[in-house]
C-alpha cells in the first residue's frame, strides 16, 4: 500500500506535464480537445480515489523530506476534490488556453499536495512557489501587466518568507519540521524569533491574499479568466494557509512569537474582507473579498495555538478552497458589474445554484460548509478565550452574508433582460459542466452534513502536527 | 362552565389539568416528527426548484404545493399537540444525533410545552401566510421556495435544542426573508431588506457571541441546552449573556430601541411575508428571552429583570405615540404591532409562575395580533387603493368585512375581553405587578396611549365622512376574507376558550400553564404551582 502513497502526485504531474507538452506539440486534434476537460477531470478522480484508499497509510519518503500523514490525506483530498470540480463546471469557452488552463491547475494542485506533505521547510517553500508561479502564468494569458505586478509583489512575499525561514533554520538548527518543534519545546520566546516569524507571516499574508495584504492577488484575479481567478483566489490561497497551518503548528511550543500577529491579520481580514465585499460592484470582485474574508478565520483559527483550533482552520481550509476555486468557475464570464447575472437562476439554474452556494458558504452562510468550518473555528477561539477577534469574526461575517444578498437578488430576483441587451455572455450549457455544477452543490451543500467524520478528520490532521 | 385556565387566572389558585385520554394516540408516530416539520417545508422547496414551470404554466400548482405543504404540517402538528404529555417534565419527540463531536455540537431536536406552542403557531402561521400569498403574480417559483424556507427555518429555531442548531435556524432566517422583501416589497423595499438583515445580523452576532461565552464557561465541551443552559455560571459571566440575548431578542421580536426594521418591513413588505414576519419570526425573540434568560441564568434574570421591564414599557410607549401620529395605515399599524411583544417582555420580566405562563400564551396570541393588524392595515389599503390617513377615510359603509377585522385587530392589540390578548395580558400584569409595578403601570399607560391611537384611526379611516376625492374602494376578496378570518377565529377562540382548542374528546388543551413545567422544572421562583396529579400515569 506504502507503494501508491504518491501516485496521486505522480498522476498528476504527469497530466500536467503530458498536457503541456501534447498542447505545446500539436498532439491534439479537434475532437480531442472536446473531451480533453473529461479526461483530465477523471484523471483527478482517480487520483482522489487513490488519495483517499491508500492515504490513510503513514509513511516518510525522501529523507523525510516528504511525510504522509492524515494532515496530508485532508489537504491532498480536499484540492483533488476542487480542482475535479473545477474542470468539469468551467465554461472553457471563457478561457483563453485550452491546455495550459488544464495544466496550470494541476500544477498549483501539485504544489499544494507537495506543501501538505512536507516534511521540511524546503518543500514547504517549494510547493507554494509552485503553486503561485503556477497562478502567474494564468493570469498572463490575459493580462500580462496584472501577471507582472502578480510576479512581482509575489517575489517581494516570496523573498520575506525564504529570509524568515532562513533565519528560522538558523534560530532551530533544522530546516525539519519535527525537529523544530522538539528543539523550540525548550526554547523562550526572543526576538530573533519573532522577526523571522513577523517576515514569514506577511509573506504568507501576501500569498493568500489576506486583506489588507491583497496588492496583487485580487487584482489578478479580476482581470483573469475564471480559472484563473479560482486559481490564484482558491488554490494558491489554499497554498498559503496549508504552508501556514504547518509551519505554526511546528512553533505552537512558542506561541508568544506569532500569536498577537496573527490575531491582528485574522482581524483585520475577517472585517476588512466583509466589508469590502459590501461595498464591491462586480460579483467577481465581490467573490474574492468575500475568500479574503473567509482565509481569515483560517488564519484565527491558527491564533489559538490549539489542536482544536488548528483542526477548525484545517476543516474550514476544505470547505474555502472548494468554494473560492470552484466559485469563478462557476460565474464564467460575468466580469462587468452584477448585471451581468441578471436571470441567471432562470436561464441557467444550476450554475446559479453553485455561485449562490458557494459566495454563501464563503460569507458563512448556514447550513453550508463554510458556516461549519467557521462555527468550529469560533468554538476554538471561544475556548482559548479569543472573544475581541471572535466578535470581529462575527462582525466580518454578518457584513459579508449582507454583501451576498445583492448577487442573489440579481440572479434571483431579477427578470432575465433581453438578449440583445445582455453586456456579459452567460456560460455556455455543456453537459460535463451541469454535471460539474449540480457536483458542486452537492458537495457544498452536503459537507455540513457529513461535517462529523470530515472534521475527525481535520482534528486528526492537526493531532498528526503535535499538537494536543 | 369555565375551562379551568380561566379559574386560575381569577382565582390564582389553579389546579391540574387532568391526564389527558388521547384517542389518537399512536395513529402516528414517528421519532423525526419534529424533523419533519423543519425538513418538509425545505425538501418541497427544493421540488418546487427544480421542477419545470414553462412560461408560468404551473405557478396555480406552486401554490397549491406549498398550501397542502402545509395544510399537512399543520395536521401533524395537531397530532403532535394531541399527544402531547403536558405534565411530564422531560422534553417530547426528542431526537439527538452526534453532528459536530470535535466541537460537542449535536443535532438535538425537542419540544417542551412553550416550544409546542410556539410550534402550532409557525404551524397556523404558514396556512395563513401561503392564503395571503395566493395573489402573487411575477415570480411564484421563488417566491414560494423562499416562504416555505423561511418557513422551516423557523420551526427548526423553534424545536432546536442545541445552541449550534438554533444559530443555525437563527441565522438562516434573514436570508430568505430579506429576498422576499427585495423582489417582491414596496417601492422602499430596499431600505427594509437593508435594515432587516442590518438588525437581525446585529441580533445573530449578539446570539453567537452569547452562546460563544456560555460555551466557555461551561468548559467548552458541548453546545447541547442540557448542558449549557444548567451549567453553574459565574454572575457576572450569566449578566453579559444575559445582555447579550435581550439584545439578540430585541432585534427579532423587536424591542426598541432596536426595532428600526419593523415599520419598513412591515409597511413594505407583500402581506404574506409581514404575517410570517409578524406572526412567528419575530416572536423567537422572546422565545429566546424565554430558553436563555428566564429559564437558564436566575441571577442574570434576576439583574435584568429592571431593564426588560423597562424596555417593555418604552416598547409599547413608543409604539402606541408614533402609531397616534401616523399619517401612513401601514406605518401605523406596524408601530401598533410592537405593541404585544412589550407586553410578553413585561411578562417575563415580572419572573412569576403567572406571567411565565402568561408569557408564553402571549407568543400565541400576540403573534396573531401582530399578524392581523399588520396584514388587515395591508390589505385595507391594497383595496383602498392609498395607504394615506389624510386621502383615507368613511370606509365602513363600504369595506364591511375589512371594518370588522380592523376593529378586531385593534382590540386584540389592545387586550380586550373575548380575544386571545386578553388572558396572556391578564396574567402578565397580575404577575408584573407583584415584581414590576412600574414597569407594569409603565405598559398600562401605553396601552391606554394605543387605546386613542386606534380609536383615532378607527375613528378617521372607518367612521368619518367618506372623502370623494379617494380612489375607488373594494371590500376584502373571498380569500383575503379567509386567511384574515382565520387569524381573528384563533384570537377569538383562545379569547372565549383560554384553554384553547381541544380536539374532540380529548382534554389537551392548546394552553396549559402545566406546558411551562418542563421548562421551568428546577427553578423554584418561577415554577407552575401545577404538579403532576397522582395516578395519571404521565
Amino acid at each position: 500500500m506504502k507503494d501508491f502513497v504518491l501516485l496521486p502526485e505522480a498522476l498528476v504531474a504527469a497530466a500536467a506535464v503530458i498536457v503541456l507538452a501534447a498542447g505545446r506539440l500539436g498532439w491534439i486534434s479537434p475532437g480531442a480537445r472536446r473531451s480533453l476537460p473529461a479526461v483530465v477531470a477523471l484523471v483527478t478522480l482517480v487520483a482522489l480515489a487513490v488519495e483517499l484508499w491508500a492515504g490513510a497509510t503513514l509513511g516518510t519518503y525522501f529523507s523525510g523530506g516528504l511525510v504522509q500523514d492524515r494532515f496530508a490525506l485532508f489537504a491532498k483530498a480536499a484540492v483533488l476534490l476542487t480542482v475535479t470540480i473545477a474542470f468539469a463546471v468551467v465554461d472553457w469557452t471563457a478561457e483563453d488556453s485550452l491546455t495550459i488552463g488544464l495544466a496550470m491547475p494541476l500544477v498549483a494542485t501539485f504544489g499544494v499536495m507537495v506543501a501538505a506533505s512536507a516534511g521540511d521547510l524546503v518543500a514547504l517553500w517549494a510547493g507554494l512557489e509552485l503553486a503561485a508561479a503556477a497562478a502567474v502564468v494564468m493570469v498572463a494569458l490575459r493580462r500580462p501587466d496584472l501577471a507582472l505586478r502578480l510576479l512581482v509583489t509575489g517575489g517581494v512575499a516570496s523573498a520575506m518568507l525564504l529570509t524568515g525561514l532562513a533565519f528560522l533554520y538558523a534560530s532551530a538548527g533544522t530546516s525539519s519540521l519535527a525537529t523544530m518543534r522538539a528543539v523550540l519545546f525548550s526554547g523562550a520566546p526572543t526576538m530573533a524569533l519573532a522577526i523571522p516569524v513577523f517576515l514569514v507571516i506577511s509573506g504568507l499574508a501576501v500569498r493568500a491574499a489576506l486583506a489588507p495584504f491583497q496588492l496583487a492577488s485580487i487584482p489578478a484575479s479580476l482581470g483573469a479568466s475564471p480559472l484563473g481567478a479560482g486559481l490564484v483566489l482558491g488554490l494558491v490561497a489554499a497554498a498559503a494557509a496549508t504552508v501556514a497551518i504547518k509551519l505554526l503548528a511546528a512553533l505552537t511550543p512558542i506561541p508568544a512569537v506569532y500569536s498577537t500577529y496573527l490575531e491582528v491579520v485574522a482581524a483585520l481580514a475577517m472585517v476588512g474582507g466583509g466589508a469590502a465585499a459590501l461595498a464591491a460592484q462586480s460579483p467577481r470582485a465581490r467573490l474574492a473579498y468575500l475568500a479574503a474574508g473567509q482565509i481569515g478565520w483560517v488564519a484565527a483559527g491558527l491564533v489559538t495555538h490549539y489542536r482544536s483550533g488548528l483542526g477548525g482552520s484545517l476543516f474550514l481550509l476544505g470547505a474555502f478552497v472548494v468554494a473560492a476555486t470552484c466559485g469563478p468557475a462557476v460565474m464564467g464570464r460575468a466580469e462587468g458589474g452584477e448585471h451581468g447575472l441578471a436571470g441567471m437562476g432562470v436561464l441557467r439554474p444550476a450554475r446559479a445554484a453553485g455561485l449562490a452556494l458557494a459566495m454563501l458558504s464563503l460569507a458563512g452562510a448556514p447550513p453550508l460548509a463554510g458556516f461549519f468550518g467557521e462555527f468550529a473555528v469560533a468554538a476554538a477561539l471561544a475556548q482559548s478565550g479569543h472573544f475581541a477577534l471572535l466578535a470581529l469574526g462575527v462582525l466580518g461575517t454578518a457584513l459579508s452574508l449582507a454583501s451576498v444578498v445583492g448577487t442573489l437578488r440579481t440572479m434571483y430576483v431579477q427578470s432575465p433582460p433581453d438578449e440583445a441587451r445582455r453586456t456579459t455572455r452567460l456560460p455556455v450549457l455543456t453537459g460535463l459542466s451541469s454535471f460539474g455544477a449540480v457536483a458542486f452543490c452537492v458537495v457544498i451543500a452536503i459537507y455540513g452534513i457529513l461535517s462529523s467524520p470530515i472534521l475527525g478528520l481535520a482534528d486528526q490532521g492537526a493531532e498528526a502536527l503535535g499538537l494536543r | 362552565m369555565w375551562h379551568p385556565a380561566w379559574q386560575a387566572v381569577l382565582a390564582a389558585s389553579p389546579s391540574p389539568t387532568p391526564a389527558p385520554t388521547v384517542p389518537g394516540a399512536g395513529i402516528f408516530s414517528s421519532s423525526l416528527l419534529l424533523s419533519i416539520t423543519v425538513w418538509v417545508p425545505v425538501l418541497v422547496a427544493v421540488a418546487i426548484a427544480t421542477m419545470p414551470n414553462p412560461r408560468g404554466r404551473y405557478d396555480t400548482l406552486m401554490k397549491q404545493i406549498a398550501f397542502f405543504t402545509n395544510v399537512g404540517l399543520m395536521f401533524v402538528l395537531g397530532i403532535a399537540y394531541n399527544q402531547f404529555q403536558t405534565f411530564l417534565p422531560t422534553l417530547q419527540y426528542e431526537e439527538k444525533v452526534s453532528w459536530l463531536q470535535a466541537v460537542g455540537a449535536t443535532y438535538h431536536l425537542g419540544v417542551d410545552g412553550p416550544g409546542m406552542t410556539m410550534l402550532m403557531l409557525s404551524g397556523l402561521i404558514g396556512i395563513v401566510s401561503v392564503l395571503a400569498s395566493l395573489g402573487v403574480r411575477e415570480r411564484v417559483r421563488s417566491y414560494f421556495c423562499l416562504l416555505l424556507l423561511t418557513q422551516a427555518t423557523v420551526n427548526g429555531a423553534i424545536v432546536a435544542r442545541d445552541m449550534f442548531v438554533l444559530i443555525l435556524f437563527w441565522g438562516a432566517a434573514a436570508i430568505p426573508l430579506a429576498l422576499l422583501v427585495l423582489g417582491w416589497g414596496g417601492h422602499r423595499r430596499h431600505q427594509a431588506a437593508w435594515r432587516l438583515l442590518g438588525y437581525w445580523g446585529l441580533g445573530t452576532a449578539a446570539l453567537v457571541l452569547g452562546t460563544m461565552a456560555l460555551y466557555s464557561a461551561a468548559g467548552g465541551s458541548s453546545f447541547d441546552m442540557d448542558v449549557l443552559l444548567k451549567a453553574t455560571i459565574a454572575p457576572r459571566v450569566q449578566l453579559a449573556v444575559g445582555l447579550l440575548m435581550i439584545v439578540a431578542a430585541a432585534t427579532r421580536l423587536p424591542l426598541f430601541p432596536l426595532h428600526g426594521w419593523a415599520r419598513d418591513v412591515y409597511s413594505e413588505a407583500p402581506v404574506g411575508v409581514t404575517v410570517v414576519v409578524a406572526g412567528s419570526a419575530s416572536r423567537l425573540g422572546a422565545y429566546l428571552l424565554l430558553r436563555t434568560l428566564v429559564a437558564a441564568e436566575p441571577a442574570a434574570a434576576h439583574l435584568l429583570s429592571p431593564l426588560l421591564a423597562a424596555l417593555a414599557a418604552l416598547t409599547v410607549g413608543y409604539g402606541a405615540l408614533v402609531a397616534l401620529r401616523a399619517l401612513d395605515l401601514r406605518q401605523a399599524a406596524a408601530y401598533l404591532a410592537l405593541i404585544p411583544g412589550g407586553v410578553t417582555v413585561l411578562a417575563l420580566a415580572a419572573l412569576q409562575p403567572l406571567s411565565i405562563g402568561g408569557a408564553v400564551l402571549s407568543l400565541f396570541a400576540g403573534g396573531l395580533a401582530a399578524a392581523l393588524i399588520v396584514s388587515v392595515c395591508a390589505t385595507l389599503s391594497d383595496r383602498a387603493q392609498s395607504r394615506s390617513l389624510l386621502v383615507l377615510s368613511g370606509l365602513a359603509p363600504r369595506m364591511p368585512i375589512l371594518t370588522w377585522l380592523t376593529i378586531i385587530a385593534g382590540l386584540a392589540i389592545l387586550g380586550v375581553p373575548l380575544l386571545g390578548t386578553f388572558t396572556s395580558d391578564l396574567m402578565t400584569f397580575f404577575g408584573a405587578l407583584k415584581t414590576q409595578p412600574i414597569g407594569a403601570f409603565a405598559v398600562a399607560a401605553g396601552l391606554a396611549v394605543a387605546a386613542v391611537a386606534l380609536a383615532t384611526l378607527w375613528r378617521r379611516v372607518l367612521f368619518s365622512s367618506p372623502n370623494p376625492d379617494a380612489p375607488g374602494v373594494s371590500d376584502a376578496s373571498l380569500g383575503e376574507s379567509w386567511y384574515l378570518g382565520l387569524l381573528a377565529a384563533g384570537l377569538l377562540w383562545i379569547g372565549v376558550f383560554p384553554g384553547g382548542p381541544k380536539l374532540p374528546g380529548t382534554d389537551s388543551p392548546l394552553f396549559d400553564q402545566g406546558l411551562v413545567n418542563v421548562m421551568s422544572a428546577g427553578l423554584s421562583d418561577i415554577a407552575s404551582p401545577y404538579v403532576l396529579p397522582t395516578g395519571t400515569g404521565q
